[in-house]
């Protein structure tokens, strides 16, 4: 039966899953970039690799469900310590991040290099959840993580309308009743979830890079969320699609860094060229209005003349 | 200990002994404010009066340390609907990705509830919002690339697609110029002609009492209350301006250190 | 000694281990101090990854690790994210921390994947990138006046002498452009050509202990130490110092717990550094968790006692005998009040609780009669600020409040006020 496919149906099915992955975290990343807790995203994501030793020594069952249960727990635990460091200690947000951050990930590596000493069953490969490794998944996992991917998706189209509210104007929702708390709870929730269904594929260290870099590219484009949620999705899952069948074609090669350069190629065209915000756009205006200015300089002589070659205050 | 009321409907809005503070420090000391409608109600003071913050505190948005803060007789969490509310400008990031048009059509979220995504009616509703305001041209426009004032004026037209009963401004006039002020005056006037209440944070003491019908003087504390003219009198505005506030502010000190002062 | 056959038969091995990971953690505490009083933690995750692919091509062009062309790269590296950070920032308007993620990722993104393609020509593994292999830096030594001494410990101990010597050099410069940039570069001083060097010595200090603790690790030897510091002292220099003590201090345990445990020492020396960190938040002086809780207990307490004084000195003035003592806590207070000769076995105040009852009944009125002048209250709505005021008023502000108020002899209600003493 297989004969019929180019390709074996386990890889197809890999590609699809992953792919879905990569749409779901662009389409959630956004969500988090506009509400700004992309980084606490990344503390979380470094915090599964704990959730992932402990579930394995805890279980013995080396499954990909019971891994990411593990890693699930323990990002949003890790996001708890935050919000209490944040609370009742006078350490600001920037070093709490970096603290949760590699305290977790400092515990992670002794949990995992100390189980792989012990000699425990299954800990050895553990290291493919650091960097993302897609060629170890069967298909069964993959269709997981991309029925988890539909329901993300799923989740953000029915929580739309409150979460833009929130992330433009947390004061104003508050004052109109809305649980500004709750709303930002689930958020980051979500973002928990995401980063945990790219651990697989793009690794605890770089699977932020899905949740910013296809967002961030797709601002450049527009000027609508629903827009940008359209394309960052698009972009995301080009970039899986990309490191699965690179990652795939070369030994060794991890997938998590190879989909977190498409997505930066994606980004570096969408900063160049994008219409309006792009480098290219924002330089050609430029010109234009300082045109545009010396040739009122030339009409009206007593234009000082100094302003015209500084261009500071010109600039938009 | 019930304080006698002059009649038994009940007031729009009663501060009752409210007492904030910034972590345990108090920044507003024991106000107690009775205001009804209609009219343009002014809360002015000097910087860092705390006056932004009385306004909070009564929309919930920082918790009182001490008192409570009634609206129509209810607690605010039975009455939201009935409160509209235009914060300062600096507290959004302009680069958002909406729309003049969106922005506005979030006034109308509270109304819908949880999940349902804005209609014909609504829509209808933000457009004659935008209208009332003088925006309609640029209700395409990314939010950003809005003069401060016409930012001030969609702020303005949100709260409007509120259709609340009393309005909170926090500083609206700050970093406007003039053109808006006077539309923003316009439209508040016309609410007013309604029947609404709108109490509007000011800093600005020579527009006050040709904008307001009735002021509060506030540097910490209440220091007084009433008619706009009864009000400003250069003695009470020597008290606001000059008053005696190093014993509030050690007291506060030694409040947060939970010590006595010297 | 212990210690050292606790470590087995090659204890000199260890100890160079063990006083490399000393030093890569002093280093990175004197750069992490500076970033995190200046708000820049995140900065130093950036360009603790960031300066993977700088590393990687030093040594593909043929540099050695720890030598100092891989210096160099990464702090060219270092410089280009912040670059490329400041470029999106201000180019279109991204938010600096959106801007520092899309670029710090995609750099090592790109340093894990020549890594990897290089494999065959290059010494190294992009795991122990991650979390390093300190218990293999005593193995590649130089030979320094007879004497095998370790590359890593001689690179970092280099890194730490230049960056403890360059933070002497521009103590004033660095105090001032921490407390207040805007002022100090108002004031003429190069903030923006300090924040360079800052960001280029987080670079040194990164690739220091990027052989030993590896590029994640590093992020919490920057941060850790430093922000602990800043709970328990608070002047820049003291912060500094107790920086480097704990970051010493858990290279140190946490090599030794490593060894104990048979585990990652990087990673454990990260796990000691957030155990600090959690014993700084419990245990600082003021603001730690336990602090506060004793103050607030003690306050608590105070509250009482003086409460229950003050009742029996009403009681006694209008000629009423006081309430009993109902709850658990008023008992107590009773006892202790009792006991410390303020009040007599049958409630009566003592001449000493007498003294105390006057100052908390006078603090109170005095309150009443401030407000009473100075704020817009109902006669009704004066005693529970000054029940609550009472506890915190002292002798000097009362006696400015008194004579603000004119030193009258009652109180808005009518009651008299009793004099000082």
């Amino acid at each position: 039966m297989t004969g019929h496919f180019p390709l074996p149906y386990n890889t197809l099915v890999v590609a699809g899953g992953m792919a879905a992955v990569g749409c779901a975290a662009g389409v959630v990343g956004c969500l988090g970039v506009l509400r700004r807790r992309s980084l606490a995203a990344d503390a979380a994501s470094h915090a599964t690799l704990v959730g992932v030793a402990l579930a394995l020594a805890a279980t013995g069952r080396r499954e990909l469900p019971v891994l990411l249960a593990g890693g699930l727990l323990t990002a949003i635990g890790s996001l708890v310590v935050l919000v209490m460091l944040r609370r009742f200690t006078r350490t600001r947000e920037d070093a709490a991040t970096a603290i949760v951050l590699g305290v977790s990930f400092g515990l992670g590596i002794t949990l995992l290099s100390g189980m792989t000493a012990r000699g425990i069953p299954g800990s050895a490969g553990l290291e493919q959840f650091l960097l993302g490794q897609t060629a170890a998944l069967t298909a069964a996992d993959a269709m997981l993580l991309g029925c988890l991917s539909v329901a993300a998706v799923t989740l953000v189209w029915v929580g739309l309308k409150e979460v833009v509210l929130v992330a433009f104007d947390a004061p104003f929702a508050a004052a109109s009743g809305w649980p500004v708390f709750a709303i930002d709870t689930a958020l980051v929730a979500l973002l928990a979830v995401m980063v945990v269904v790219g651990l697989p594929a793009a690794g605890a260290v770089l699977v932020t890079a899905l949740l910013v870099i296809p967002p961030s590219a797709a601002r450049q484009w527009t000027d609508r969320v629903a827009t940008m949620l359209v394309l960052s999705g698009a972009f995301g899952l080009t970039a899986a699609l990309v490191g699965v069948a690179i990652s795939a074609a070369v030994p060794r090669l991890a997938t998590g860094p190879v989909m977190v350069l498409a997505a930066a190629a994606i980004f570096a065209a969408s900063f160049f060229l994008a219409p309006k915000r792009g480098l290219w756009a924002r330089w050609r205006q430029q010109r234009e209005l300082q045109q545009e200015w010396s040739g009122a300089g030339r009409e009206q002589t007593q234009a000082p003349a100094k302003a015209t070659g500084e261009g500071g205050p010109w600039t938009p | 200990m019930s304080r006698p009321q002059p009649d038994s409907s009940p007031h729009c809005l009663e501060f009752h002994d409210v007492t904030v503070a910034y972590g345990r420090r108090p920044v507003l000391w024991n106000i107690d404010l009775t205001v009804d409608g209609p009219g343009l109600f002014g809360i002015i003071g000097p910087n860092g009066a705390g006056k932004s913050t009385l306004l909070k505190a009564a929309l919930g948005l920082v918790p009182l340390a001490g008192g409570s803060v009634q609206f129509f007789g209810q607690p605010l969490g039975a009455v939201r609907t009935r409160v509209g509310y235009v914060p300062q400008r600096e507290t959004v990031d302009w680069d958002f990705p909406v729309s003049v048009f969106d922005v506005v059509l979030m006034g109308t979220y509270a109304r819908l509830g949880w999940f349902r995504r804005p209609g014909p009616r609504e829509r209808e509703l933000a457009r004659d919002c935008l209208l009332r305001v003088g925006l309609a041209d640029v209700a395409n426009r990314q939010i950003g690339r809005l003069s401060g004032g016409q930012q001030q004026r969609v702020f303005l037209a949100r709260a409007l697609a509120q259709q609340a009963d009393l309005y909170f401004l926090d500083e609206p006039m700050a970093g406007v110029d003039a053109r808006s002020q006077e539309q923003i005056f316009a439209v508040l006037s016309a609410l007013r002609a309604a029947g609404k209440l709108i109490v509007v944070v000011h800093h600005d003491l020579r527009s006050a009492s040709e904008w307001f019908d009735r002021v509060a003087l506030v540097d910490m504390r209440l220091i007084a209350t009433g008619p706009a003219a009864e009000v400003l009198t250069p003695e009470n505005l020597q008290r606001t301006y000059a008053g005696p506030l190093d014993v509030l502010d050690e007291l506060g000190r030694a409040v947060a250190r939970r010590e006595r002062t010297p | 000694m212990d210690t050292l056959n606790l470590l087995g038969g090659s204890a000199g091995m260890h100890l160079w281990a063990i006083a490399t990971a000393a030093v890569v953690a002093a280093g990175c505490a004197v750069v992490g101090t500076l970033l995190v009083v200046r708000r820049m933690s995140l900065l130093g995750d950036a360009i603790s990854h960031a300066v993977l692919p700088g590393i990687v091509v030093a040594v593909l062009l043929g540099g050695r690790p720890g030598g100092l062309w891989v210096l160099v790269g990464a702090v060219v590296a270092a410089l280009l994210t912040v670059w490329l950070t400041q470029v999106l920032h201000e180019g279109v308007g991204m938010s600096e921390d959106a801007g520092a993620g899309v670029v710090f990722t995609t750099l090592f993104a790109l340093g894990v994947v020549l890594i990897t393609l290089a494999a065959s020509r290059i010494d190294l593994d992009p795991s122990c990138v991650l979390y390093g292999i300190l218990e293999l830096v005593p193995f590649d030594t130089l030979l320094l006046g007879g004497v095998e001494v370790p590359r890593a410990f001689l690179t970092a101990g280099l890194v730490f002498l230049c960056l403890l010597g360059g933070v002497t050099l521009l103590w004033k410069e660095l105090l001032a452009s921490a407390f207040d940039p805007a002022a100090a570069a108002a004031a003429g001083l190069p903030v923006a050509g300090l924040t360079t060097g800052l960001l280029a010595a987080t670079a040194l200090a990164t690739v220091a202990g990027f052989e030993a603790v590896g590029a994640i690790l590093v992020v919490a030897m920057l941060v850790v130490p430093a922000a602990a510091a800043e709970l328990l002292v608070h002047r820049l220099h003291l912060v500094m110092g107790v920086a480097i003590a704990l970051g010493v201090l858990g290279g140190i345990v946490g090599y030794l717990a490593a060894w104990q445990f048979n585990t990652s020492a990087a990673g454990m020396i990260a796990v000691v550094l957030g155990i600090e960190y959690a014993l700084a938040v419990l245990l600082a002086p003021g603001h730690g968790i336990l602090a506060r809780a004793w103050a607030a207990a003690g306050l608590a307490w105070r509250v009482a006692c003086e409460d229950r004084l003050a009742v029996q000195w009403r009681a006694e003035e209008g000629g009423e005998r006081a309430a009993d003592a109902t709850t658990v806590l008023t008992r107590l207070v009773c006892l202790w009040l009792r006991g410390s000769g303020r009040i007599a076995a049958d409630g009566r105040l003592l001449p000493l609780g007498q003294t105390e009852a006057m100052l908390i009944v006078r603090s109170h009125r005095l309150w009443e009669a401030w407000l009473g002048r100075h704020a817009e209250l109902p006669l009704d709505h004066l005693h529970p600020p000054a029940e609550w005021i009472e506890h915190h008023l002292g002798s000097e502000v009362r006696r400015r409040i008194a004579a603000d108020v004119g030193q009258p002899a009652g109180d808005p209600h009518g009651r008299t006020i009793p004099p000082e003493d």
